[in-house]
């Protein structure tokens, strides 16, 4: 049976309507009261895993789900061997470096070589730098990233921005963009080849009802 | 201290090598019987002999210290041995040299989240000196055979063709063509979708992307491309190839697959995967492929031989087929349990066993060595290790042969 890979946060309510809208119905998964993990669609055509964004390309790429929803930040970062088959169009977000509003720094080519960078993205961070060809040092943190420079452990982050609302009432300001992202569809490489379990006319229904949305 | 084995390498304790050698004696059958003989290449090889075919990741290749100064790595497959090996014995072979191999590889698996195991086990053949449709065809039919002799049902083979796909990219400006050709091969449509190509381009690309599915829809819409005589040639042998493919019984379903190519390869003409439903996923279980320039990078005067081969990995095979039930549960017991009646009777009881043993081939006779026990412990001891004779030996070796399961 197809498996379909969602994410937690963020992607999920966009994930499940468009699910929905090809006839695969997971809005279990929305239920407060829900704790299960994998759930059938009504019409037994799919199931869903339910799982932390940074793993829906681990469960795609082994073959666990042959269908994933996940943000280009986490295929940035995890570069995982997966196929990149749509761009959904939900999840507007952007990997941006930021720094205190009061920062002498407007742009991450002022930064002293050897500055500390924090940031859940580390993979990121460091091919931007290195780009960049400015070393520096990277801290890597799971959660509230924004306290780095505000505690004087960094000078400045590399992190998800979407309304920029959390940077403002952090006192932080945003520098440079790194990329854009938005929600993509990915499948297990080898099943989308083969055309296991119908995948490609899920892919196809799928990727006119994100065109449809878009337009 | 606790030793353990280094990360990435397992023992395999006799159970896994009855149910490994099951795989490779089957798979070694299938090989004798198309005519293939069996090479043995060495497990370290220099740096350069592995890198020579341009396929093969430097960071991927477990590299060893030498006290000569010479760069040398654990080989992470076989082709580049064999065609090192082969080549500079073309000349006195004759035409075509079948060779077949059953061997360990190691690799540093580095890439996305899959990776840790360090040594695999493969199996595998190469066709060298010849070209053509007819070779093509016994390679993948020597494939199915493999499978077939392996009793793995419903499996999948998806075949494509590494210089038709190269040729189609030539459309694209040369610039452009590595880039095309890298999201192809990632199956990366975002990045084709976003690249600054021309609508026609684009359009092309894309098409070579889904350029994939049934083999005869697959040839029809390749062949809607304006394609040059050189292309219509490989259109046209693959479609002589899939035409004697079905005939094979319970073969395995084909899908044509035009976009399967990699970043970085030696394959020059057929390629081909062959992918198994395994209780860990969907995994590729072999692959190989047509290398008609790989022959000539060994060459002293670089003169190129045609080749293609395969080979399969043989731990997912061991995936694959384990919840078939066609793999053995336990390792043989034996067949006789011969036990000196008395401490003096065990000159005799020596002699029994050797003589039981040389009476057939492939009989399993253990000793019992511990005088202590009683008869009714030992009888107990073959049942549980489901061993069907006792045989009591006395001093004058005069056999009690009692039969027990």
């Amino acid at each position: 049976m197809l498996t379909i890979a969602l994410p937690k946060g963020a992607l999920l309510k966009d994930s499940i309507r468009l699910f929905q809208s090809v006839g695969l119905d997971f809005s279990g998964f929305l239920d407060s009261a829900n704790r299960q993990l994998q759930i059938p669609a009504v019409t037994g055509q799919a199931q869903a895993l339910l799982v932390r964004a940074q793993d829906v390309p681990v469960y795609v790429e082994y073959g666990q789900a042959q269908l994933g929803i996940v943000g280009y930040d986490v295929l940035q970062e995890k570069q995982p061997d997966v196929a990149q088959l749509a761009d959904l169009g939900f999840g507007h977000c952007r990997m941006s470096v930021a720094v205190k509003a009061d920062s002498p720094y407007r742009s991450a080519l002022d930064f002293p070589p050897h500055s500390r960078v924090a940031s859940k993205f580390v993979n990121c961070a460091r091919d931007y730098f290195q780009g960049l060809d400015l070393p520096v040092e990277l801290v890597p943190l799971y959660g509230s990233v924004e306290l780095g420079p505000i505690t004087g452990m960094s000078e400045a982050i590399v992190d998800l921005v979407s309304t920029g609302r959390t940077l403002k009432e952090n006192n932080l300001v945003e520098l440079d963009v790194l990329y854009q992202s938005t929600a993509r569809l990915i499948a297990h490489p080898i099943s989308y080849r083969i055309g296991a379990d119908d995948i490609g006319v899920w892919i196809e229904k799928l990727r006119s009802q994100a065109l449809a949305a878009v337009r | 201290m606790i030793y353990h084995p280094p990360s990435g390498s397992r023992d395999l304790l006799p159970l896994d090598v009855a149910q490994k050698h099951w795989i490779e004696e089957r798979l070694e059958q299938v090989f004798q019987g198309w005519g293939y003989h069996r090479i043995i290449t060495s497990t370290v090889e220099r740096l350069d002999t592995l890198m020579a075919g341009g396929a093969i990741e430097p960071s991927t290749v477990i590299q060893l210290q030498n006290a000569g100064g010479q760069s040398l790595g654990l080989r992470p497959e076989l082709t580049a041995s064999i065609a090192r090996a082969a080549v500079t014995r073309m000349a006195e072979v004759c035409y075509p040299q079948r060779l077949s191999y059953v061997a360990n590889v190691f690799r540093h698996d580095a890439k996305g989240s899959q990776g840790g195991q360090q040594e695999y086990y493969q199996a595998g053949v190469e066709l060298l000196g010849t070209t053509g449709v007819m070779a093509d065809t016994e390679v993948v039919f020597l494939l199915l055979d493999c499978l077939n002799n392996l009793q793995l049902t419903g499996t999948d083979v998806l075949l494509g063709d590494a210089g038709l796909t190269h040729s189609l990219l030539e459309v694209f400006p040369v610039e452009m063509q590595a880039t095309v050709r890298d999201a192809i091969a990632r199956l990366d449509r975002v990045q084709l979708e976003t690249l600054s190509l021309s609508p026609e381009l684009l359009e092309r690309a894309l098409r070579l992307m889904d350029l994939r599915g049934q083999p005869k829809d697959v040839l029809q819409r390749v062949s809607q491309l304006d394609l040059s005589p050189q292309q219509q040639a490989i259109v046209h042998g693959l479609k002589t190839l899939i035409e004697i493919l079905p005939a094979a019984t319970e073969a395995p379903k084909v899908t044509l697959d035009l976009s399967l190519i990699q970043p970085f390869d030696y394959y020059t003409g057929i390629i081909f995967k062959v992918v198994a439903d395994t209780p860990q996923g969907r995994q590729v279980v072999g692959q190989g492929g047509r290398y008609d320039n790989l022959l000539g990078v060994f060459h002293p005067q670089h003169q190129s031989y045609p080749g293609i081969g395969f080979m399969l990995n043989v731990e997912s095979l061991h995936q694959a087929l384990l919840p078939t039930g066609h793999l053995p549960d336990r390792t043989p017991p034996s067949d006789w349990l011969v036990v000196a009646k008395t401490p003096a009777a065990a000159a005799a009881a020596f002699t029994y066993a050797q003589r039981i043993r040389e009476q057939g081939s492939q009989v399993r006779v253990e000793l019992h060595l511990d005088p202590e026990a009683t008869p009714d412990t030992i009888r107990e001891l073959a049942q549980t290790r489901q061993i069907p004779h006792i045989a009591w030996v006395a001093e004058d070796g005069t056999p009690q042969v009692e039969t027990v399961n």
